[in-house]
C-alpha cells in the first residue's frame, strides 16, 4: 500500500516544530509513532500536504516526577509505559492498558500523545488516563495550556487540539496511598484487537482499607468518545468495597454508556458487557488498592 | 516531493540514501537495498511480516518512514546468519518444522530474536506474548513456540551451527 | 507390510527451510525484472451496474502510461475454473456484478503512475438493483446476474441414494437442524501477485503466486489467444494458498495481456484489501439436515438441502456444491442419503475453494447433529460414532470406496489422548469437551476439465557425475512441504541421502501436474515421483548387472551404497575406473562397498544421460450418476478431534483449552510435515469457528477487508495441540501415503460446537461463535428456563 505524496519537516526541537506548524497550520499533521496516522494516510482518509516528524524532538521524551506530579512526554511509547518499573509501580492501570494496545511491534512505535490525539472511541490509553484524572499540555508558539482529559475528546477522531498546537505532555498527580487500578478489554481475539468494549477503574480506599474514598470509572467503545461513568462512580463513593457493590456499579454504568450497533457488535450486547467489564475492572482495582 | 538525505545502518553496514518522504522503511529495505527478506503482507501493521529491529526493538517497518529511521541501527533477517553460520533461531526453526510457506518466517524470527535478546529463558507464555504481533496462517504456531524454546536452550549452551 | 525406511517416515528438515529462514527464499514480489512496468486494475465501486461508457483517453495520455486495456482491447473470452461454467471475462463489458469487478487495467513506469492512471479512467455506470442473499437471489423478481442462469442458480444438484423417505419410516428418532457458516477469506499472509513477461519469440512467461501452474497456463492461453505451448507458468515460493490461489487471477490475465501489448515485463499485485475483494474463498453455506436413526443408534438416512451464497461468478462453485453433499457419504455407514444443493449467484465477490472445499460446513452441521442424536438416545458421542463408522473395503451409498480408513484408530486415539472418559460429563459448568470426526478426498478423482490427461508426470534426471538426482515436477510447493515429500520419496527409492536430491518444481516446463488442490500431491505426484525414481534405479541397475554379470534382482541401493545379494562382487575394477577419471579429487569413494556415486557414474558412461519418468492418473472411479465424479478419489483421509473449551458465561467468550487430533494419513512420508498440516488446519478451523467472517454493508462493500478486522487466530488464540498420526497404509498411495492437508480441518468446527454445548448447554447453529452470539444463546436459554 502506497503512501500519498507529502513534504516532510524534521524539526530538531519544539520551537522549530511550532514554527513549522504556524506556517502550515491545517495543511500539516504531526507524526509521532505513525501507527494510526500512516495507516489513515495509506487508506487515504487523511491526506496532509505536510508532515511534521517529531523523532528529533527530545523534549517530548521522558517521564519525570516533580512536586507530586508525574509528567510524561507525549512521545513515550506504549511499550515503555507497559514495562517501565516506575509506571508499573506508580501508575499500574496505565501500564496494564498499555500492555493491551495493539501488538508488541505496534507498542514499540505507538505513543501516548498519538493515541490520545487519534481519539478513537475504543482507544486503550485514554481510559487509564481518565481514571487517573490526567491532564494534557497543549503547546504552541503562543504558549501552552493544560486541559483536563475529560474535556479533551470531542468526538470520534476529534479533540480540542488546535492546528498549531502539539500535545507535549501528559500530567498526572501522584496517586494517594491505598489506590489501585484495573483495566479490562473485550475483543474477539486475545490480542491486536480494537475493543468491543473496554473499561478502566481506579479506587482509593480510606485508611480503614474498606471504604471507597475516591472512585473513577471510564468506558471505551460505548460512546463517540472515551467517557467517564459518573452513574457508576456515584454508586461507589463512600461505600464499603465489595463485589456486590461493584455489580451495582456495573449496572449503573449502563446508564452512562451510549453504544451504537455496528458490524462489530450490537448496542444491547455492548451494554451487557459494560456491566460485566465495569465490575471486573473495579474488582481488579480493589485488589490492587489493597496491596498498596 | 523533496527528497531527504538519510543514513541507515542495516545489518552492520552504513548506507547513505536519498529518500522521498513517503517511502516506508519496508520499501527502502526491499527495493532500494535489495533486502527482500522483510515481507509486505498488509502494509498497515496487522500481520507483522514486515517486522525488523530498530535499535533492537521489533517494529512494523511498514509503519515507519525511512526518514524516521535516519541514524538508527536496523537489523533484518539477512543480518542474523554470519555467512553460512545460521543463528540458533534459524537452525531451530528449520529443525523443528516451524516453517511452512515461509512468508511469516522472517518477521517471526526477528520478533523471536528481540525476545531472546532480553530474556534468555522464556516460558511458553512469554514466547507467545512476544510473537503475538506476528500472524501465521500455515503452522498453527505450535512448532514455532517449540523452535524458539529450543533456540533459547541452545543459545544458553552456546553456539551456532553451520548451515 | 512393515518395512524400515531410511528417509520416508522421518522428521527430515524441509529442503526449502534454510532459504526461508534466512530471507533468501524469493517470493513473487522479491523477484526483480529489469525494465518492468507496473500494472494496476480498475475495479467497480458498484455491486451491480450497467456500463454505459468507458473513457480511457485521459489515462492513456498520462506520461509514463504504456498501455490501458479494457474488454474492447482484450476481447470477451469466457473463462472460469470448470469448462461447465465459463462465466467470466477478464474485464466487464456490459455490466459489473460485484464491488471489485474488473473493468480495466493499466501498465505504467511506476506504481504511482499506474494508480494515478486508474483514477483518470472515466466509467459511466447505471447502478442496478443488487442481491446479496442466497435465498433472496433465488426468489422470483430478484435482480438477475447472468442471463444464462435464471433465478441466479449457478448450479443445482439433486441426488438420492437408497430411499430416504422409506428409511425415515423405519427410524425411531429423526433430528432436523439448520446450520450456517459465513464467508471466510483465505487470509494467507502473502497477497496474490504476478509478473508476465512476453519475449521476442512470442513466448509468454507468467510468474505467479499460484497453487496451480497447469490450470493457470491453460486459462492464460485461452484468454490471451496464445497456444498453450507458448505459455509457461512458473511459481516462485508461495506464501500460502489454501484454495483462493487455485485459479488464474485478474492479475495473471491482465499482466499477461499488458506484457504482450507493451513488450515489457508487467508486475501486478493485490493490496490486502484487494485480496478480500478477489475472494475465491469459502462460500457461505446454509445446511438443512434431517438425520434419522434407529433407537440402537444406527444411522439410517440423511435428507440434506444446501444453499450456497456464491458471489458473482462460478469459480470452483460447481464442484463445491457437489462436495457439500458427497462428502457426507462417509465415514459413517449411511445407507440412504438425499442431497439437494443450490449454488446461487449474488452481487458479491466470487467464492471458490478453500481448505476442505464444500465439506467443512456440511461436516460441522452433521457432526453437531450427531451429538444431538447421541444425547437424545442417551449415548456417549464417542461410542455412537464408533458404532457407525465404516470399515476398510466398505463403499458409501454414493459409491466412494474406502481402500483404507483408520477412523476407529483416530477416534480411539483422541478419546484416550484427551482423557475423554474422565472428563465427559464431569467438567464444571463453563467447561466442556466435544468430539467430531472428519473425512476428505486424497486428490480429486478427475481433473477439472474433462480429459484423459495424467494428473501428475515427473521426470528425474540422474546427474551425469553420479552425485545425485534432480526431480522435475510441475507440482506446487506452497508451504505444505510437497518438494520435500518428493525429494524424500526419490531418496528412499534410490537409496541415497536426502541431501543428494534436488527438486525443481512449480514450472509448467517441467511436467504436467494438476497442482496443489484437493489434497492430491502426496498421493498423485508422489506416485509419479516414485515411478520415475524406480525408472532411474532400473536403468542404473541394468547397467551394473550387465557389467558385473549379475541378475538385476541381486542389486539393491541403500544408504548411498550398492548391496549385492548373494554373490561376492569384486568392486575394485569399477573403483579404479572411477578414481582414474577423478584424478586430482581429494575425496575419493572409499570402503568395501560400491557407492551409488560410482554406480550412477558408470551408468552415465554406458548409457549417456539417464532420465526416469513417472506418471499417475487414478483409475476410473465412482458411479455413473450425475456428479458422481465429485467426491471420488483414489483414497480418503480421515480424522477425529477432541476439543476442550472454557466459556466465560458473562461475556460469551470461548477459549480453546486443549485440542487432541488424530489424523489417518496412510503413511507419514515426513512426520513433522504431517503434524504441521494438522496443526495448521486446526488453526484455520478454529478461526472459522470463533472469529472469521467477511462482512458486507448493504451496498455490497466489504466492511472488514483487513487483517485487523478480519480476525485470524493469533499465537495467543491457539492452544498447544496434541497431534497423533495414524497410519492405515493406503494401498493406492506411494508407501501407503494419502492426504492430510485439508481433511485435518474437518473435525475442528464441530468439535468446538459440541464442546461449547457441553460447557453451557447451548446449541449454536451459526458461525462464528462470537462472544455476542454465545452470550445471546446463553441468555435465551436462561430466560426460557
Amino acid at each position: 500500500m502506497l503512501l500519498p505524496a507529502f513534504e516532510y519537516n524534521r524539526p530538531t526541537g519544539l520551537a522549530e516544530a511550532f514554527e513549522v506548524l504556524d506556517h502550515y497550520a491545517e495543511k500539516a499533521r504531526v507524526l509521532a509513532g505513525g501507527t494510526d496516522l500512516l495507516v489513515n494516510m495509506k487508506r487515504k482518509t487523511v491526506v496532509p500536504q505536510q508532515l511534521v516528524g517529531l523523532e528529533r524532538v527530545a523534549e517530548l521524551l521522558g517521564v519525570r516526577t516533580e512536586n507530586g506530579r508525574i509528567e510524561m512526554g507525549a512521545r513515550e511509547t506504549a511499550a515503555r509505559l507497559a514495562g517501565a518499573a516506575d509506571i508499573v509501580r506508580d501508575l499500574g492501570v496505565l501500564a496494564m492498558a498499555s500492555a493491551k494496545l495493539g501488538s508488541p511491534q505496534v507498542r514499540n512505535l505507538a505513543t501516548v500523545g498519538g493515541n490520545l490525539c487519534t481519539a478513537r472511541p475504543a482507544g486503550d490509553l485514554p481510559l487509564p488516563l481518565l481514571v487517573l484524572d490526567a491532564r494534557v499540555v497543549l503547546a504552541g508558539s503562543a504558549g501552552e495550556r493544560e486541559v483536563a482529559l475529560d474535556s479533551f475528546f470531542l468526538g470520534p477522531g476529534q479533540t480540542v487540539v488546535q492546528p498549531k498546537e502539539i500535545l507535549t505532555k501528559v500530567v498526572i498527580d501522584r496517586v494517594e496511598p491505598g489506590t489501585g487500578g484495573g483495566f479490562v478489554k473485550l475483543g474477539l481475539r486475545r490480542t491486536m484487537e480494537i475493543a468491543l468494549v473496554n473499561a478502566a477503574a481506579l479506587l482509593t480506599l480510606d485508611v480503614d482499607g474498606k471504604t471507597i474514598k475516591k472512585a473513577r470509572v471510564a468506558l471505551g467503545a460505548v460512546a463517540p468518545t472515551p467517557i467517564r461513568a459518573p452513574e457508576a462512580e456515584n454508586v461507589l463513593l463512600g461505600k464499603v468495597a465489595s463485589d456486590e457493590l461493584f455489580a451495582h456499579a456495573g449496572k449503573a454504568a449502563k446508564q452512562d454508556a451510549r453504544p451504537i450497533t455496528d458490524h462489530r457488535g450490537s448496542a444491547t450486547f455492548r451494554l451487557d458487557i459494560v456491566s460485566v467489564l465495569t465490575r471486573r475492572a473495579l474488582h481488579q482495582a480493589w485488589e490492587n488498592a489493597r496491596k498498596q | 516531493m523533496k527528497k531527504h538525505a538519510i543514513q541507515l545502518n542495516v545489518n552492520g553496514t552504513d548506507y547513505d540514501l536519498l529518500v522521498a518522504p513517503n517511502r516506508t522503511l519496508t520499501q527502502t529495505l526491499r527495493e532500494d537495498l535489495g533486502l527482500t527478506g522483510t515481507k509486505h503482507g498488509c502494509g498497515v501493521g496487522d500481520c507483522g511480516s514486515c517486522t525488523v529491529l530498530i535499535n533492537g526493538a521489533p517494529v512494523n517497518s511498514c509503519l515507519v518512514l525511512a526518514i524516521q529511521a535516519d541514524g538508527s541501527k536496523i537489523t533484518t533477517i539477512e543480518g542474523l546468519a554470519e555467512g553460512n553460520l545460521l543463528h540458533p533461531l534459524q537452525t531451530s526453526f528449520i529443525e523443528k518444522g516451524a516453517i511452512q510457506c515461509g512468508f511469516c518466517t522472517p518477521g517471526m524470527i526477528m520478533s523471536s530474536k528481540a525476545l531472546l535478546d532480553h530474556n534468555d529463558c522464556p516460558t511458553s507464555q512469554e514466547i507467545r506474548e512476544a510473537l503475538s504481533g506476528n500472524l501465521c496462517r500455515c503452522t498453527g504456531y505450535q512448532k514455532i513456540v517449540e523452535a524458539v524454546s529450543d533456540a533459547a536452550e541452545n543459545i544458553s549452551r552456546g553456539g551456532r551451527k553451520e548451515s | 507390510m512393515k518395512r524400515d525406511f531410511d528417509v520416508v517416515g522421518s522428521r527430515a528438515a524441509r529442503v526449502d527451510a534454510p532459504d526461508k529462514a534466512t530471507g533468501r527464499a524469493k517470493f513473487l514480489e522479491d523477484l526483480s525484472f529489469p525494465g518492468r512496468l507496473y500494472g494496476a486494475l480498475l475495479q467497480s465501486p458498484h455491486a451491480h451496474a450497467r456500463i454505459l461508457n468507458i473513457d480511457t483517453s485521459r489515462a492513456k495520455r498520462l506520461p509514463g502510461v504504456k498501455a490501458v486495456i479494457t474488454a474492447e482491447d482484450v476481447g470477451l473470452v469466457k473463462y472460469g475454473v470448470s469448462p461447465a461454467r465459463y462465466d467470466e471475462t477478464l474485464f466487464a463489458s456490459d455490466k459489473v456484478r460485484y464491488v471489485g469487478d474488473e473493468v480495466a487495467a493499466v501498465a505504467a513506469t511506476s506504481l504511482e503512475t499506474a494508480l494515478e492512471a486508474i483514477e483518470l479512467i472515466r466509467v459511466e455506470y447505471e447502478p442496478l438493483p443488487a442481491v446479496f442473499d442466497a435465498l433472496e437471489a433465488m426468489a422470483e423478481g430478484a435482480p438477475q446476474l447472468h442471463e444464462d442462469y435464471p433465478n441466479n442458480i449457478c448450479a443445482e444438484v439433486h441426488q438420492e441414494f437408497g430411499d430416504v423417505e422409506a428409511a425415515f419410516k423405519e427410524c425411531d428418532y429423526i433430528r432436523a437442524d439448520t446450520f450456517r457458516n459465513k464467508r471466510q477469506d483465505g487470509a494467507f499472509i502473502e497477497p496474490h501477485a504476478s509478473v508476465a513477461d512476453y519475449d521476442l519469440s512470442g513466448r509468454l512467461t507468467l510468474h505467479s503466486a499460484t497453487q496451480m501452474p497447469h490450470y493457470v497456463q491453460r486459462t492464460v492461453a485461452m484468454v490471451t489467444g496464445l497456444p498453450i505451448s507458448r505459455v509457461r507458468v512458473v511459481k516462485p515460493y508461495v506464501g500460502g494458498g489454501f484454495g483462493p490461489k487455485c485459479e488464474a487471477t485478474p492479475l495473471d490475465l491482465s499482466a499477461s495481456c499488458l506484457a504482450i501489448r507493451t513488450g515489457r515485463p508487467v508486475r501486478m499485485s493485490y493490496t490486502r484489501q484487494q485480496v478480500f475483494l478477489h475472494s475465491r474463498a469459502r462460500h457461505q453455506f446454509i445446511h438443512e439436515m434431517k438425520t434419522g436413526v434407529k433407537k440402537d443408534g444406527s444411522l439410517m438416512a440423511l435428507e440434506h438441502r444446501c444453499f450456497m451464497e456464491g458471489g458473482a461468478y462460478s469459480s470452483f462453485g460447481i464442484a463445491t456444491v457437489y462436495y457439500a453433499g458427497s462428502l457426507l457419504g462417509a465415514p459413517y455407514r449411511l445407507p440412504n442419503m438425499k442431497y439437494d444443493g443450490y449454488r446461487t449467484y449474488t452481487n458479491r465477490p466470487a467464492c471458490g475453494a478453500q481448505r476442505g472445499h464444500g465439506g467443512v460446513a456440511a461436516r460441522a452441521a452433521f457432526e453437531q447433529q450427531l451429538d444431538f442424536i447421541a444425547e437424545e438416545l442417551g449415548r456417549d458421542p464417542v461410542d455412537l460414532r464408533l458404532q457407525n463408522i465404516m470399515e476398510v473395503g466398505d463403499v458409501t451409498c454414493n459409491e466412494l470406496s474406502m481402500s483404507s480408513l483408520g477412523m476407529r484408530e483416530c477416534i480411539e486415539a483422541v478419546r484416550d489422548g484427551s482423557d475423554w472418559r474422565n472428563k465427559k460429563g464431569r467438567l464444571p459448568r463453563g467447561r466442556g469437551i466435544g468430539i467430531a470426526s472428519g473425512f476428505y478426498v486424497s486428490g480429486a478423482g478427475y481433473p477439472i476439465y474433462r480429459s484423459d490427461t495424467y494428473h501428475s508426470t515427473v521426470r528425474i534426471k540422474l546427474q551425469e557425475d553420479g552425485g545425485g538426482v534432480t526431480v522435475y515436477t510441475g507440482s506446487a510447493e506452497i508451504g505444505q512441504g510437497s518438494d520435500t515429500t518428493m525429494a524424500m520419496i526419490a531418496a528412499e527409492v534410490l537409496g541415497i541421502p536426502l541431501a543428494d536430491v534436488r527438486v525443481e518444481s512449480g514450472d509448467t516446463d517441467y511436467s504436467v501436474d494438476l497442482g496443489a488442490y484437493s489434497s492430491r500431491q502426496t498421493l498423485m505426484t508422489g506416485h509419479a515421483t516414485r515411478e520415475a525414481a524406480e525408472d532411474v534405479k532400473r536403468q542404473i541397475v541394468e547397467v551394473l548387472a550387465e557389467e558385473l554379470g549379475l541378475d538385476v534382482e541381486a542389486v539393491r541401493f541403500r544408504r548411498g551404497k550398492v548391496k549385492f545379494q548373494g554373490t561376492d562382487v569384486d568392486i575394485a575394477p569399477l573403483r579404479i575406473r572411477y578414481i582414474k577419471e577423478h584424478r586430482g579429487w581429494s575425496q575419493q569413494p572409499e570402503g568395501d562397498e560400491l557407492t551409488f556415486l560410482e554406480a550412477a557414474r558408470m551408468a552415465y558412461l554406458k548409457k549417456g544421460t539417464i532420465v526416469g519418468t513417472g506418471k499417475y492418473k487414478p483409475p476410473t472411479l465412482g458411479g455413473k450418476f450425475k456428479g458422481a465424479t465429485v467426491g471420488t478419489s483414489p483414497a480418503y483421509g480421515c480424522s477425529a478431534q477432541v476439543v476442550e473449551v472454557s466459556v466465560d458465561t458473562e461475556t460469551g467468550q470461548v477459549f480453546i483449552e486443549s485440542i487432541t487430533d488424530a489424523h489417518d494419513c496412510g503413511k507419514a512420508i515426513n512426520l513433522t510435515s504431517v503434524e504441521g498440516q494438522m496443526e495448521g488446519s486446526i488453526s484455520m478451523g478454529l478461526g472459522e469457528a470463533l472469529f472469521e467472517e467477511v462482512k458486507f454493508d448493504d451496498q455490497g462493500r466489504i466492511l472488514n477487508a483487513s487483517l485487523g478486522e478480519y480476525h485470524i487466530p493469533t499465537i495467543l488464540d491457539v492452544p498447544d495441540m496434541k497431534c497423533i498420526v495414524v497410519e492405515s497404509n493406503e494401498p493406492n498411495g506411494p508407501f501407503g501415503a494419502k492426504e492430510v492437508g485439508e481433511g485435518a480441518i474437518m473435525p475442528t468446527i464441530p468439535a468446538i460446537l459440541n464442546a461449547v454445548r457441553d460447557a453451557v448447554g447451548v446449541a449454536i447453529h451459526e458461525l462464528p461463535l462470537t462472544p455476542e452470539r454465545v452470550l445471546m444463546a446463553i441468555k435465551e436459554k436462561e430466560e426460557s428456563q
